[in-house]
């Protein structure tokens, strides 16, 4: 099995933004990986007239959340940059580590998925969510029109971004590992890996993870 | 789950369960979000209690059913009505078509439109789908509309499995299973990102008041469409799942243009919502004037106050008894350019809405049209925009809209007299374009009624009085109170007295359609409407209420209801009562009425006394309300 990787489409966000377009993405893309016994979660975003799916598992919601905590935090801390979030599902395999490779266990990556993030500067603070009446925000405003603009090009976006996870998990299906017998709502396991503090550069980071993550047949 | 190979046949059992069980849980998925209020949405506590019976009956117990691909679903008795047909002939492929069908805002949201009205046309054509056309053109004048906004089809494929596949790559059912699970995932993820379920969230929210509503048909084959209706449909292919023997093809063609319906709908509710309905039969009082007496610039400034009304304006229009709202447009000088102008989107309009109430001539006009023509999403979205409010009355002409104008001029003096009629009941907003003139001599009251709906519209109904005395006369002195023109019921009440003037057709149609009980209820439903006006909150909640329960009345109307499908049926009683019971405050007068009503069937018409009862009712509300908006004054 070979590793898929998706590239979503960037997405250019302001900072308020980030948490729901995150969560969005984020939970559509495990939703969609998730072959454990689901109940599905319909979740109406605040800022976008989007609906998008949840599995209905608290710990996963836990993780995401958390996860997007973080992001936002390093966000803060490098402003202006691009930045990516990594969802990767792998496979704990068992067999004996290979010559370098320490662990019994070891992690193979089958699908990864990178969700590219264009923060926008002015972070202006827009805490209140206003629930889908975008026009109703500063009405009188020339600013407010080009939000507006803004933001329905931001959605616009975001549905093309949930289409495009939408296709590639129709196209892509072979790479993805039997169900495995266990209990739970997200059958594999994942990870979310963001822009750690310490690398100033991205590069580096995928790098690294590209290290960690290792092709299977690099490893083995 | 080991490799098919050897296997015998309980392998091509196993996947022939997975294949049926892949029809069920996609057309599940498709319908649970496409059969308003029955998702888990809104009412995932309360599933198991609106669950129809049928949906009981079914044989598949809920568990089981969840843990087919690792999917717990509401329960949608919408679907477990349809399953049974593929669970007998899992290989035939299978149609899902959704239907949007708008109706005129007399007519209640859900419930309504499955048992009175929407049952005529819509059992006709499902049960003809071949002469859907026909069908659509004959009982438009009803004012519904519909159009085809999604169609998905599943398929087994078995040809293009062998095409593809070499022998010696088979695929296991755990594979087959695995990948159908992943497949409907997506399928759940898709049916939400497209356009038509902004359409069932608007319909499932609480408190709004919608002309339109979606309906579905499930089907064996698949009714051509239309080239336009081609154009409009985009369409996604899911990759489809190979299995030992064939694939499973799901596809759906989508109409990607409902932004303006939806859009509509999406509108912030609350106040919105109820200052439309206000509005509305204010609305049709202005354009009474205008037609007749003022031609004022007044309108420009109603318009902009209600943006929202135009919404359920153009869903009057669509409605049965809206059709004034085009006939309006024609009447007054401004028609005619705007006819002109607007006609191509007329067309998108329920035109024959218009004919049949006006003119009974109006049919032939329908019929040109064909049912793709009302796919109104694109053509009502220029209503809904306050800009585009001047070219709606004009639109809706078209063809017919000449025609119909052509009579309007002919005949000036009726023509206002059945502006007024119309008025009622038909389009607000639509209605306001033409009224703009009008507005003029009004037009400092406007301003200041806008911001108060409630006193706006009496101020409206007094000059519909004074200056149209014909229309104001005829309708309104049968009400007795000017408050009833207001009431969808008022504009039933003016075909009436209408039929002996110049539109006798449209009226014919209403007579049918409403009970002489049922009117009375409406005026006094009107009343209560303004007192609610000027009350606040509360008031805005008995409208709501009021309107939600006008519309078993109108129910008994159709007779042709008793056609409708024995699916539907039950779908929709399912699925609207709930919505009714649902409903905040519909309980005291909706009562045992409505939701009888609509239990019972289409079929069924209300007695008088049943009417005599819900009028009781509306009467408690409104003495309620006024009182209660008194003390708010």
């Amino acid at each position: 099995m070979s590793c898929e990787v998706c590239q979503l489409k960037e997405l250019e966000v302001e900072h308020f933004e980030i948490r729901e377009v995150l969560r969005c993405i984020l939970h559509t893309i495990v939703f969609n990986r998730a072959l454990g016994l689901v109940r599905p979660k319909d979740v109406d975003l605040e800022l976008f007239e989007i609906t998008y799916v949840q599995c209905g598992d608290l710990e996963l919601e836990k993780k995401i959340d958390e996860k997007i905590e973080q992001f936002i935090s390093w966000v803060e801390k490098h402003p202006n940059k691009k930045s990516q979030v990594c969802l990767s599902f792998f496979e704990v395999k068992n067999k004996q580590g290979s010559w370098f490779t320490n662990k019994t266990e070891r992690q193979k990556y089958w699908e990864q998925w990178y969700i590219n993030l264009n923060v926008a500067q002015n972070p202006k603070a827009h805490s209140t969510k206003s629930h889908h009446s975008k026009v109703v925000v500063d009405p009188g405003e020339s600013a407010s029109e080009e939000r507006v603009a803004r933001r329905a090009a931001l959605e616009a976006t975001l549905h093309e971004v949930l289409f495009q996870i939408v296709k590639f998990v129709n196209e892509k299906k072979d790479h993805v590992p039997p169900i495995p017998n266990l209990e739970g709502v997200v059958s594999f396991p994942y990870e979310i890996t963001i822009p750690s503090s310490s690398d100033s550069v991205f590069g580096m980071d995928m790098i690294k993870r590209m290290l960690q993550t290792g092709h299977p047949t690099m490893l083995s | 789950m080991a490799s098919s190979h050897g296997n015998t046949h309980s392998e091509a059992a196993k996947m022939e369960q997975i294949i049926t069980e892949f029809y069920a849980k996609s057309l599940h998925i498709i319908l649970e979000s496409r059969t308003p209020y029955m998702s888990s949405r809104n009412y995932s506590g309360e599933q198991a209690l609106s669950s129809p019976s049928s949906s009981s009956s079914s044989s598949s117990s809920v568990r089981p059913r969840d843990k087919w691909f690792n999917l717990a679903l509401r329960e949608c008795p919408a679907a477990l009505e349809n399953l049974d047909l593929w669970r007998q002939s899992s290989l035939e492929p299978m149609v899902v078509d959704v239907v949007l069908v708008q109706r005129p805002l007399v007519s209640y949201p859900v419930d309504c439109s499955p048992k009175g009205d929407l049952a005529r046309n819509f059992s006709l054509k499902e049960r003809y789908p071949y002469c859907w056309n026909y069908e659509q053109e004959d009982f438009w004048c009803e004012a519904k509309s519909e159009k085809i906004i999604e169609r998905w089809v599943l398929q087994y494929d078995t040809r293009k499995a062998r095409d593809t596949k070499s022998g010696s790559r088979r695929l296991s059912n755990s594979t087959l299973y695995k990948k159908s699970i992943l497949l409907l995932r997506s399928l759940y993820v898709t049916v939400r990102l497209l356009p038509a379920y902004k359409i069932y969230r608007d319909l499932n929210s609480s408190g709004q008041i919608l002309p339109f509503t979606l309906a579905h048909r499930v089907a064996s084959f698949a009714e051509p469409f239309t080239c336009r209706e081609d154009e409009e449909m985009q369409q996604f292919e899911f990759t489809p799942v190979d299995t030992a023997c064939g694939r499973l093809c799901l596809s759906v063609l989508y109409c990607s243009s409902l932004s303006d319906v939806s859009s509509e709908p999406s509108t912030p509710m609350s106040p919105q919502v109820i200052p439309d309905y206000v509005g509305s039969p204010l609305a049709d009082p202005l354009k009474r004037f205008p037609s007749l007496p003022v031609t004022g610039s007044l309108s420009r400034a109603i318009p902009s106050s209600i943006p929202f009304s135009r919404r359920h304006s153009w869903s009057y229009d669509h409605g049965t008894d809206s059709p004034p709202s085009v006939s309006f447009s024609p009447s007054p000088t401004h028609s005619e350019p705007h006819a002109s102008i607007s006609n191509p989107r007329s067309r998108h309009f329920p035109p024959t809405s218009l004919p049949r109430h006006l003119s009974g001539t109006s049919l032939d006009h329908k019929k040109d049209t064909g049912f793709y023509e009302y796919c109104p999403s694109p053509g009502f979205s220029p209503a809904l925009s306050p800009s585009a409010s001047p070219s709606l009355p004009i639109s809706i002409p078209g063809n017919h809209l000449s025609k119909n104008m052509l009579r309007s001029e002919s005949a000036p003096v009726s023509a206002p007299v059945a502006k007024c009629a119309k008025s009622p009941a038909s389009s607000h907003k639509l209605n306001f374009p033409p009224s703009p003139p009008l507005i003029s001599t009004r037009a400092g009251t406007f301003k200041t009624d806008k911001t108060t709906v409630g006193t706006s519209v009496e101020k409206l109904f007094s000059f519909g009085k004074g200056e149209t005395r014909q229309c104001s006369g005829l309708k309104i002195s049968s009400n007795s109170s000017p408050q009833i023109s207001l009431s969808r019921s008022s504009t039933r009440s003016f075909p009436d007295d209408f039929d002996e003037s110049e539109y006798p057709y449209p009226f014919d149609y209403d007579d049918d359609v409403t009970d002489p009980g049922s009117r009375p209820e409406s005026f006094d439903q009107t009343g209560g409407l303004f007192p609610i006006k000027i009350s606040q909150d509360a008031a805005v909640g008995a409208l709501v209420r009021m309107l939600k329960k006008a519309p078993p009345l109108r129910q008994e109307i159709s007779d042709s209801v008793s056609l409708s499908h024995a699916c539907r049926p039950e779908i929709w009683n399912n699925s609207k009562p709930e919505a009714i019971l649902s409903s905040e405050s519909q309980a005291p007068l909706q009562h045992a009425g409505s939701s009888s009503v609509i239990s019972s069937g289409l079929i069924t018409s209300k007695t008088t006394a049943d009417a005599l009862e819900e009028l009781r009712g509306y009467r408690d509300m409104k003495n309620s309300l006024l009182a209660s908006g008194k003390s708010h004054m």
